[in-house]
């Protein structure tokens, strides 16, 4: 059977997909929240969201709300909070598996829609606060989940190195918020924040499922319609401005390796370009980056190109001993000015190409694959097929490839130092 | 050529398993409406094979550690050119993963199978090693071993098996040490490929859009027939006892990281599968979300939601690992060791092991909606002598009492390890 895609607007800014693709053995749903990224209000929103998945008023603890999902074959609900260029998104997110596989005969469907549409619409507050045993435990995991962001050295690297790079816009900021402000959140700030969401938020709904389900659409739309809106307009690409000269911060940590994360930015609109031109430079493993600097000169273990679309930037980053950091750079560098020569081969070029349609052709195996799809594609304001994407690709030419390359420009450079070796 | 259907009687889901003239096992999921391929080629062969002979070797060989994941890295090393350029050519996916008993190979696509199944069936049975490109080589090992080293959950669950193990050498780190992949060369390398990478050792597994009869005649094409050489793998004695009851290490991490895992008596084939599914359950009812001791660690501020547990085994090692984020691990342990005496002592209730077990079931359905899972599952059950759906089968089987007969005879105190890395200043 082949997939069916469908959206409607259910209110004011509330879009609602459904795809239906009858190889699945699993339903989810995701509700996705936009909102501005920001220094204030980023750690409150986690919080406010978070707790929707903790309890609700009908299943007022977590343990009775897990306790039930439980006996509906190990159902999940969880939260979500990540970046999107100078937006934050949030989301709640489900899934469980088919009826058909329920040993006794359970409608899990309904059950789980009850269960998420109660947890969303029915929370657990009283007197404008949530539950405080709920609360409770959303903001130490937040406060938690913040201070363990060193845990992660080479995703700690990136976060610095985006402070740096998009200093005093949304993309600067952490979706989780900073402690400071994490730790002043309080139930009522929280719960204030959630109804803030409900009120001003673009929300994009996604339910993906082997058969159609209309009551799901008219549950949703049913709920959605009680509340009052008033949602706001984001901009979803925001190209972040070059620096005057290239900015250079660093860190010394307690580590064994270095991490050296390079910033790039772009005045071109040439997106399709840009991301070939990247995954030429480092997306693959036969990318000049992985090619030269690792497998050539052995500097590094990893060394790799990410397009950040949404800030019209490309982050370059490796894990690398102190002493060759500057060899690692000046490569780095170097790699660039050949794709800005032009001197790369046609096979380079249709490996790119080639890696970039794998990855689209592949898309719709999984329900998160599809929700990334759509939801990237109405970001972009554009609903098309990966297919008529892979067109787009393909039409892309060496002379528009060695033009995006030109038009990058280094912006800053985020260093990790080892405590030892820091001269 | 002995070809035979494996079907899950609870999902009507099923494989095609085919014992192939060369001797590999081969496993093959035709699956519907999907789109991409997964497919791995992989040998039984991990970071604890380090001591082994075949009938034609008189006496045992013991080769430095880290020597497996080497020989990962340089398998991608043709005599003309690098692995990766061949699959660019396909727009295929590739990668590789050495762990503790197995080497695997494998790739993604969604497009031109058949030309990337050639590319791994060809190159995994096509070595080439010289001095200059395993020099090169330690280089890039060095920096991954050093990145692994800046992982704190990597080294709580290294510090933990150090706890654990005397002499097993699940102990050591999967890619060695700057100092013992220093001692590896290419002789050495030749050595074990010979021994190891025998397709009487290894097995191929492949699912998603792809054609059974296709995916077969590639492997009569390209796989050259082995003779069974009769390998022997030794691990030395392990007592039951464990080493240490605690290890701590400093690194730069926010909240205090902890694994707490209990040192189990070791089994093989389908004796172990059960084992699997009982302390599966086990773990689940000590400590889901909803257990007595889940809510008393979350109330008591001294978990959050990063708490989960692993049933942790292979040749020779077993154990479940309870692991999270605490301020006071100590604590978690005390709680849960209260915890185990009161489920020993009172027994499980009933309702709550029948909620689990459907918990368990889900999960499994869950696997197979997903074309990666699938073929990494027919994998792991094919390498530990196990076939892919056995374990939905014996999970129903299963009961209260078994389960229960896995806390109280397994998870004792005194073979309970705490591994805890936390940041300078606690």
């Amino acid at each position: 059977m082949p997939m069916k895609y469908n959206r409607n607007e259910l209110a004011d800014g509330i879009g609602f997909s459904t795809v239906i693709d009858g190889k699945f053995k699993t339903n989810s749903i995701s509700v996705r929240f936009i909102t501005q990224l920001d220094e204030q209000n980023s750690a409150a929103n986690v919080v406010g969201i978070g707790a929707l998945s903790v309890s609700s008023a009908k299943f007022r603890t977590l343990a009775a709300l897990n306790e039930r999902m439980s006996e509906l074959y190990g159902a999940s609900l969880s939260s979500g909070a990540s970046k999107r260029g100078d937006l934050q998104i949030l989301s709640i997110n489900s899934s469980w598996i088919n009826n058909r596989y329920a040993l006794d005969g359970e409608d899990i469907t309904a059950e789980m829609l009850d269960l998420v549409c109660g947890c969303i619409f029915e929370p657990n507050v009283n007197n404008g606060r949530f539950d405080e045993e709920s609360f409770k435990i959303t903001k130490k995991d937040l406060l938690d989940h913040i201070e363990a962001e060193i845990n992660d050295k080479r995703g700690f690297a990136i976060s610095r190195a985006s402070e740096t790079a998009f200093e005093g816009e949304g993309a600067g900021f952490s979706c989780y918020g900073e402690r400071e402000t994490a730790e002043k959140v309080t139930s009522a700030s929280a719960c204030s924040a959630y109804r803030k969401i409900l009120e001003t938020a673009q929300i994009e709904i996604f339910y993906v499922a082997p058969e159609e389900n209309e009551s799901v659409g008219e549950k949703l739309k049913a709920e959605f319609s009680k509340l009052s809106r008033c949602p706001a307009k984001y901009e979803f690409n925001v190209p972040s401005p070059v620096k005057q000269s290239v900015e250079r911060v660093s860190d010394e940590l307690d580590v064994n390796q270095c991490k050296m994360v390079m910033t790039f930015k772009t005045d071109s609109d040439d997106t399709y370009a840009i991301k070939l031109m990247s995954m030429i430079f480092g997306g693959t493993p036969v990318s000049k980056l992985f090619m030269n600097v690792r497998e050539k000169l052995s500097l590094c273990y990893y060394c790799a190109c990410r397009n950040i679309a949404s800030k019209s930037a490309l982050m370059v980053d490796c894990g690398v001993e102190r002493g060759n950091i500057e060899k690692a750079e000046k490569e780095i560098q170097f790699q660039l000015d050949e794709i800005r020569n032009g001197n790369f081969t046609n096979e380079e070029l249709d490996s790119a190409l080639l890696s970039i349609e794998n990855a689209l052709s592949g898309v719709g195996d999984t329900h998160s694959s599809y929700v990334s799809w759509y939801f990237e594609r109405f970001c972009e304001g554009r609903i098309i097929t990966p297919e008529q994407q892979s067109e787009l690709y393909r039409t892309v030419t060496r002379e528009r490839i060695i033009e995006a390359a030109k038009s990058v420009k280094t912006d800053s450079i985020y260093i990790m130092y080892n405590k030892e070796a820091k001269e | 050529m002995e070809r035979k259907i494996l079907k899950s009687s609870a999902t009507g889901d099923s494989c095609i398993y085919v014992k192939h003239p060369s001797g590999l096992d081969i496993y093959i999921c035709e699956m519907n409406g999907y789109s991409s391929v997964e497919a791995l080629f992989g040998t039984k062969y991990g970071s604890i094979n380090t001591t082994f002979k075949t009938k034609e070797d008189n006496d045992y060989t013991t080769v430095p550690e880290g020597i497996a994941h080497f020989l990962e890295h340089k398998l991608f090393e043709n005599e003309d050119c690098d692995v990766f350029q061949l699959y660019a050519a396909t727009g295929a996916n590739a990668n590789a993963f050495t762990s503790f008993d197995k080497t695997c190979y494998l790739f993604s696509c969604s497009a031109n199978y058949e030309e990337s199944l050639k590319i791994l069936l060809d190159f995994v049975q096509k070595p080439y090693f010289t001095e200059a490109s395993v020099a090169k080589e330690q280089g890039i090992i060095g920096q991954e071993i050093k990145m692994c080293n800046d992982n704190p959950e990597w080294r709580v669950f290294f510090n933990l098996l150090r706890g654990m193990y005397h002499n097993h050498p699940v102990k050591i780190d999967i890619a060695g040490t700057v100092e013992s992949i220093a001692e590896i060369d290419a002789d050495l390398l030749y050595k074990c490929y010979n021994t190891f990478y025998n397709l009487n050792n290894m097995v191929l597994s492949i699912a998603g859009n792809i054609s059974a009869d296709k995916v077969l005649k590639i492997c009569d094409e390209c796989l050259k027939p082995c003779e069974d050489k009769g390998l022997e793998t030794v691990s030395p004695d392990e007592p039951a006892e464990i080493v240490m009851a605690e290890i701590h290490e400093t690194q730069p991490v926010g909240t205090p990281i902890f694994n707490i895992g209990c040192k189990c008596a070791p089994c093989d084939g389908a004796e172990r599968l059960k084992k699997v599914v009982c302390a599966t359950l086990a773990a689940e009812i000590i400590s889901d979300v909803s257990s007595d001791l889940y809510q008393r660690l979350l109330r008591n501020e001294l978990i959050n939601s990063t708490f989960g547990t692993e049933v942790f085994c292979g040749d020779g090692y077993f154990s479940v690992i309870f692991s999270g984020e605490s301020s006071d691990p100590e604590r978690v342990r005390s709680e849960l060791f209260a915890e185990l005496k009161k489920i020993c002592s009172d027994g499980i209730p009933e309702k709550d092991f029948q909620r689990i077990k459907k918990t368990v079931y889900g999960n499994l359905v869950r696997e197979l909606n997903n074309v990666e899972a699938v073929a990494n599952l027919m994998i792991n059950a094919a390498m530990s002598d196990a076939e892919p759906f056995d374990m939905m089968d014996i999970l129903s089987e299963t009961t209260n009492a078994e389960s229960l007969e896995f806390i109280r005879n397994e998870l004792v105190e005194e073979r309970f390890v705490m591994s805890v890395v936390e940041g300078a200043e606690k």
